[in-house]
């Protein structure tokens, strides 16, 4: 079939990497929105809820590192400006914070949830619509911040319903920091070092002329061991303070999720600055979200981005947790109202927090709208 | 936390395999008997360590398998990783075996189209696409790409294509055909790769494989 050819698709075809969201799941993505959201809430983060287009400047000049590429855009009729699609609502929350709320306190704890579209695919998962929740904690990205949005992280994957979450910590800006002195590198080999670093590719690493860094592949795997033997390796002292940091953070999560460390992960981290993390749940394939310190970039008149406030958040991604949990998910008691049933005693049932199907007419049966109870004169009876 | 699920290694048909099984037994993986059987049609085989499970499969899919983690960790050139380019995908020991280029070949006597480097389009025949295609951008030469799954020797005298990109150890085949390497455009070895979720949230299995290996190489280097 000539796909270039619209007339010769079926017209209710859902383009590549969207889909429906029948009952079950949809009712699972409800509760598992509501319920991390209630965490966040619980922890101080106030909702805000920005709009699903922009204009593609503001999206893209927020965070070094966020390309417009990925965004679906058109003209505004309007301004004739291009606009785009949110692909992340972080540079959203950094807009807020750096216009709107620029006079509220620091630190300031913002929170949302929402549709995110890219224009591709992310490698090898098609979608292209997702749920983003997240939290930032704008003004501070010390110690204190990155431990407490892990927490918060974890938190509200755990209520939601992941089960043997782990956290991965890394740090974004390493091969930056060992470049500058204590290893140093010729301007032109750092991306490729950091390339292969990122792919853990030894091999690929000497040749990109990185010897001196293959240590770092070493220092992976679970947090206790892989920090010292990054202790270990660590040149001249340049990385002391990091290390110190990710302990502390380590010591105050207190044993609330398995951790890992991989220093040189650098795949999703675009604007992160020296901490990073990553979050997995056993049963679900690739990562829940991430998240880290990085700076808001405040754009001037012209544009151009200049150093702005600094701040700690998290993004999680739950849709592969949502059809996790629906698919594990028995379905929920629904219960009959036969004709000319007592409508009082199904206004007190609802209220506890029944769900009821009225009838509309006598061929309406219980069993063929998936009822599992029918309410008789005392009450609800199982069918 | 998942020790109750098998790890699924992958390993490659054909020329990769022979080389690969010594350092697989050295990382206490034997696979068993069935392995070796020509006539068996199994797909999946046990090992003499329970929790880890063996397919076969060709060399692109080790890299497929791995990536979607399907399997968790396998061992495949260093060619199908770059053509694949997979984000989710760690290759963390060079295995320094299956040692081979990536070459042009043309025929002997240039195209005949009088085709050169300085020509702005070519048409390739190849197994690797994305390879052939970048390598050829970077010359500025917009190459038209004719997939082809193998045989690509036959491409040039066939006139499907005025060139190849393809795998070459020793060149006969490239002789035999007719052929001859123009540019080489990189040196592959086999790597062990493993998915790079799975060696989060399973780092303890895995780190101890990859530890493994990367001790039997380190002392099969120092060795030599």
């Amino acid at each position: 079939m000539d796909t270039s050819d619209p007339d010769l698709l079926p017209a209710d075809l859902l383009p590549e990497g969207l889909e429906d969201r029948l009952p079950r799941a949809a009712a699972a993505a409800t509760r598992v929105m509501r319920t991390i959201h209630g965490v966040m809430e619980g922890h101080g983060y106030d909702r805000v809820l920005p709009p699903m287009i922009e204009f593609e400047r503001s999206l893209a000049s927020r965070m070094a590192g966020i390309t417009s590429r990925r965004m679906f855009r058109f003209v505004d009729p309007q301004s004739l400006r291009m606009m785009a699609l949110r692909s992340d609502i972080t540079p959203q929350i950094g807009r807020i914070a750096g216009t709107r709320l620029a006079a509220a306190p620091r630190p300031l704890r913002l929170c949302y949830a929402g549709q995110v579209v890219t224009i591709k695919g992310d490698g090898l998962d098609p979608a292209r619509e997702k749920l983003q929740c997240g939290a930032e904690l704008i003004g501070a990205d010390n110690v204190a911040a990155a431990a407490e949005v892990v927490a918060v992280a974890i938190e509200a994957l755990q209520a939601a319903g992941a089960k043997g979450v782990s956290v991965d910590f890394t740090l974004p800006d390493l091969v930056d920091t060992l470049a500058a002195e204590a290893l140093p590198l010729a301007p032109g080999q750092i991306d490729a070092v950091r390339r292969e670093l990122d792919t853990k590719d030894a091999g690929g690493l000497v040749d990109a002329g990185g010897e001196a860094y293959v240590p770092l592949l070493y220092a992976t795997g679970d947090f206790a061991t892989a920090i010292d033997k990054l202790a270990a390796i660590d040149a001249g002292g340049a990385l002391a303070g990091r290390i110190a940091a990710l302990r502390e953070i380590a010591l105050r999560l207190d044993g609330r999720a398995r951790l890992t460390l991989d220093p040189s992960e650098r795949h999703g981290f675009e604007y992160q600055s020296w901490f990073g993390f990553v979050l997995y749940a056993e049963g679900v394939r690739g990562a829940l979200g991430r998240g880290g310190t990085y700076r808001i970039a405040a754009p001037d008149a012209d544009g151009a981005g200049h150093e702005g406030e600094v701040a700690t958040g998290f993004s999680l991604y739950p849709d592969a947790l949502i059809d996790l949990i629906a698919s594990a998910e028995p379905p929920a008691d629904k219960l009959f109202l036969p004709l000319g049933h007592d409508r009082a005693a199904a206004d007190r049932l609802r209220a506890i927090g029944w769900r009821t199907v009225a009838a509309l007419s006598e061929a309406d049966e219980a069993a063929t709208l998936g009822c599992t109870h029918v309410l008789g004169a005392a009450g609800p009876v199982a069918l | 936390m998942t020790t109750a699920t098998p790890l699924v290694f992958a390993l490659p048909k054909g020329r990769i395999l022979d080389e690969a099984l010594p350092l697989l037994d050295q990382a206490g993986v034997v696979p068993e008997a069935a392995f070796f059987d020509k006539s068996s049609r199994a797909l999946s085989f046990a090992t003499s360590r329970p929790d880890v499970t063996l397919i076969r499969v060709r060399a692109f899919d080790v890299a497929t398998f791995v990536a979607h983690g399907a399997a968790q960790a396998g061992i495949v050139g260093s060619d199908v990783i770059d053509e694949f380019d997979y984000a989710d995908l760690y290759a963390p020991v060079d295995l320094d075996i299956g040692h081979c280029r990536l070459s042009v070949a043309e025929p002997v006597g240039g195209t005949g189209d009088g085709g050169s480097a300085r020509e702005s389009h070519a048409r390739v025949a190849t197994k690797y696409p994305n390879l052939t295609r970048r390598h050829f951008e970077k010359m500025g030469v917009q190459a038209e790409v004719v997939k082809l799954n193998g045989a690509m020797e036959l491409a040039p005298s066939l006139g499907l294509a005025s060139r190849i990109v393809d795998l070459v150890s020793s060149g006969r085949t490239l002789k035999e055909n007719g052929l001859v390497e123009t540019s080489q455009i990189m040196q592959i070895s086999a790597r062990l790769i493993v998915n790079r979720a799975a060696l989060k949230t399973d780092s303890a299995r895995l780190g101890a494989l990859i530890d493994a290996f990367r001790t039997h190489v380190a002392a099969r280097k120092a060795a030599a």
